[in-house]
């Protein structure tokens, strides 16, 4: 069987197969058994080559969280036809001109109005969560288009919150 | 003694007190807000009352509600933990008039310490060295304006019903003194219900090293030792150890005996700290009393033996302290780390949501003060603090490498934390040669983009995923049957009996 995974937004292939209780795998290297256990349904244990690693696991959605040796990995599945990464580059592109709030919070004060011209760097609003003040700056020169959202406002991290428009 | 005390907190230090009143066979009480229905400590106590809605303002920090709630469950004391209202003397003041027992300092104390401004001239009239600044809260910008000229930039601005960072700012030149003002205001505001602040000077590289202190109801005073607490990112407080390495026994002494004048003068009871700014040429200068518990307070604990939430316990409901200054020794080395729902690759960004998956560190010297599970929710209302994982050992050295094994032995999934970010910290050469200043992480770990990930750790990562995903695959053909199997103990043990011999 052969998988694909997006780990940590890097496409990264590999080919599994089990025969008898012994699995043998090839990440387009090199092909070598293993054998894999689950201990608890958030624990992997892997032998490879007399070697023993522990691999954690949890699973959210169509993603999974992943702790080896204390590094992490997010892992998911690439969407039909790799476009996961054609949406990604769209949304760049529009990202400079919808801000979102960097994590979920509440919007303590919108710095800006609408039609309001903006600086490179100037803060457009105030965000708080955990008792923690952040600052969200224009990315861009322009005008402030339209303003999503009211001072005293929960949001999260993927809805805009103002809208920005070019200078041109 | 009490028979039953409310908790007025959350999280790992509400649990913690939990415990302390479970081993002394005193009855709990925790209140939550909506936001927290699900939260460990409402499972661990004897008693849960919802206190309102999810804003600290409306829950946590409603004083009335809390002490009704008290009323009702028959409570005869209260813990406030640290945070919220610990260090409100309108709190305390109104616990005393309720006939409740505050477990903290005296209203009076509390509010004299409490105001920063107050008690540095209260220090300063007593003898104890303080950071030249202001001595009055200024109503006027002008008056912050023409200060900040006089003791020179770099100023602080500090919060004067505050600590933890909170309305903390550094201002470096006079067009930044305004904003800064604004925005430290607001914060304090958020954070105390007071947005007081005040202007100090800012000391360069100095050492945070903190001594705490218990004193009783019949004026006994002690303290027990130092902490010190230099590595901060955005003035929190990150990594705790005792002993420092900066003290030697005669400094150690005289700090010592300064912070039990400054508890003296204030007329304080119960526990607390003195903070004080250690500078290159090992003048210290006090800062501040944290009239409260501290997060960090487990290395005292493992260092002296004490249990300081016991002692605040008994401290409060009458008892004289069990030991005498000369009784109290330190031993060994610990070292505290603070975990935090924080995402040290995105500028340390808060990280609400669910906890999917939690391990936590254990061996021998491994202690692991937690407010999270497997499943709990980490919301966006409160402190990022989830967790503290303390270690200790007969030397730093030791303490050191049982605190970076512990890290690598921690696993939260599915919320971002800081525990890889520490892990880097405490196995610094800088930090290693115990040259700890409040700007380590400033210094070596600017723009910090993560521990490099190895070939081998990803390809297990990708072998893991695989596997992961043709079990399911394989579970789902057998109506997921199969897949409970895998995972049961009894699967995994082979042949067995029940009173079988070997």
């Amino acid at each position: 069987m052969e998988y694909e995974f997006l780990i940590d937004d890097r496409l990264h292939k590999i080919s599994f197969d089990k025969k008898e209780n012994v699995f043998i795998i090839s990440d387009g290297e090199r092909t070598f058994n293993a054998d894999i256990q689950f201990i608890s349904s958030n624990a992997l244990s892997i032998l490879i080559e007399g070697q023993s690693h522990l691999v954690y696991l949890a699973r959210e959605g169509d993603k999974k969280y992943l702790s080896f040796q204390g590094q992490q990995f997010t892992v998911q599945e690439p969407s039909a036809e790799g476009k996961g990464f054609v949406e990604k580059e769209e949304r760049s592109q529009q990202d400079e001109l919808l801000v979102r709030a960097p994590m979920p919070g509440k919007v303590i004060k919108i710095n800006v109005s609408e039609k309001e011209e903006v600086r490179k760097n100037q803060t457009l609003a105030i965000v708080e969560a955990m008792k923690m003040e952040n600052e969200i700056k224009s990315t861009i020169e322009g005008y402030v288009k339209k303003i999503l959202v009211s001072e005293g406002d929960l949001v999260d991290s993927e809805n805009p919150i103002i809208e920005l428009s070019t200078k041109d | 003694m009490f028979k039953k005390i409310l908790i007025a907190n959350r999280g790992e230090i509400a649990v913690r007190v939990i415990k302390a009143c479970q081993e002394m066979d005193i009855s709990t009480v925790a209140v939550y807000s909506e936001a927290d229905r699900k939260s460990l400590h409402v499972q661990l106590a004897d008693e849960a009352f919802c206190i309102g809605p999810p804003p600290a303002v409306e829950s946590y920090l409603h004083m009335e509600r809390i002490i009704q709630t008290a009323h009702q469950a028959g409570a005869e004391a209260i813990h406030p933990g640290y945070g919220f209202l610990a260090e409100n003397a309108e709190f305390a003041r109104l616990c005393e008039k309720e006939n409740i027992v505050f477990i903290g300092p005296n209203s009076k104390a509390l509010r004299l310490v409490g105001d920063k401004v107050r008690s540095r001239q209260t220090m300063e009239k007593a003898g104890v060295p303080i950071i030249p600044g202001m001595k009055a809260i200024p109503k006027e910008f002008s008056e912050f304006e023409s200060e900040a000229r006089k003791i020179g930039y770099p100023v602080m601005i500090k919060a004067s019903a505050g600590g933890g960072g909170k309305g903390m700012r550094i201002v470096h030149s006079p067009k930044d003194l305004k904003y800064a003002l604004e925005a430290g205001m607001r914060e304090a505001k958020s954070a105390f219900g007071d947005e007081s602040v005040y202007l100090e000077k800012y000391i360069e590289e100095p050492r945070h090293v903190e001594f705490q202190i218990l004193a009783d109801n019949h004026g006994q005073v002690v303290h027990l030792f130092e902490r010190e607490c230099s590595i901060q990112r955005r003035h929190q407080k990150i990594v705790e150890e005792t002993p420092s390495q900066a003290l030697n026994p005669e400094l150690r002494t005289l700090m010592g005996e300064t912070a039990k004048k400054v508890v003296q003068v204030s007329g304080y009871n119960n526990a607390g700290t003195v903070e004080f700014l250690l500078d290159k040429d090992k003048n210290f200068y006090f800062l501040e009393v944290n009239a409260r518990l501290q997060v960090e307070h487990p290395v005292t604990e493992l260092t002296t033996g004490v249990d300081l939430v016991r002692q605040q316990i008994l401290i409060a409901s009458g008892e004289k302290l069990p030991f005498q200054q000369e009784e109290l020794s330190q031993r060994g080395h610990s070292i505290e780390c603070r975990i935090y729902a924080e995402d040290p690759l995105n500028n340390f960004l808060p990280s609400s949501g669910k906890v999917l998956f939690l391990k936590e560190p254990k061996g021998p010297g491994v202690r692991h003060d937690c407010g999270i599970y497997s499943g709990s929710n980490v919301p966006i209302y409160y402190d990022p603090i989830l967790a503290k994982l303390i270690v200790w050992a007969e030397d730093r050295t030791a303490a050191c490498q049982r605190m970076v094994n512990a890290l690598d032995d921690y696993v939260i999934l599915g919320i971002k934390t800081t525990i890889d970010f520490l892990k880097e910290v405490i196995a610094h050469p800088q930090f290693t040669a115990g040259k700890t200043t409040t700007s380590f992480i400033e210094k070596n770990f600017p723009g910090w983009q993560g521990r490099t990930k190895t070939e081998e750790s990803l390809r297990l990562a990708l072998i893991a995923s695989a596997f992961d995903n043709f079990s399911q695959a394989y579970s789902s053909v057998n109506k997921g049957a199969v897949r409970k199997e895998v995972y049961s103990p009894w699967q995994a043990l082979g042949n067995w009996r029940i009173g079988g011999k070997r």
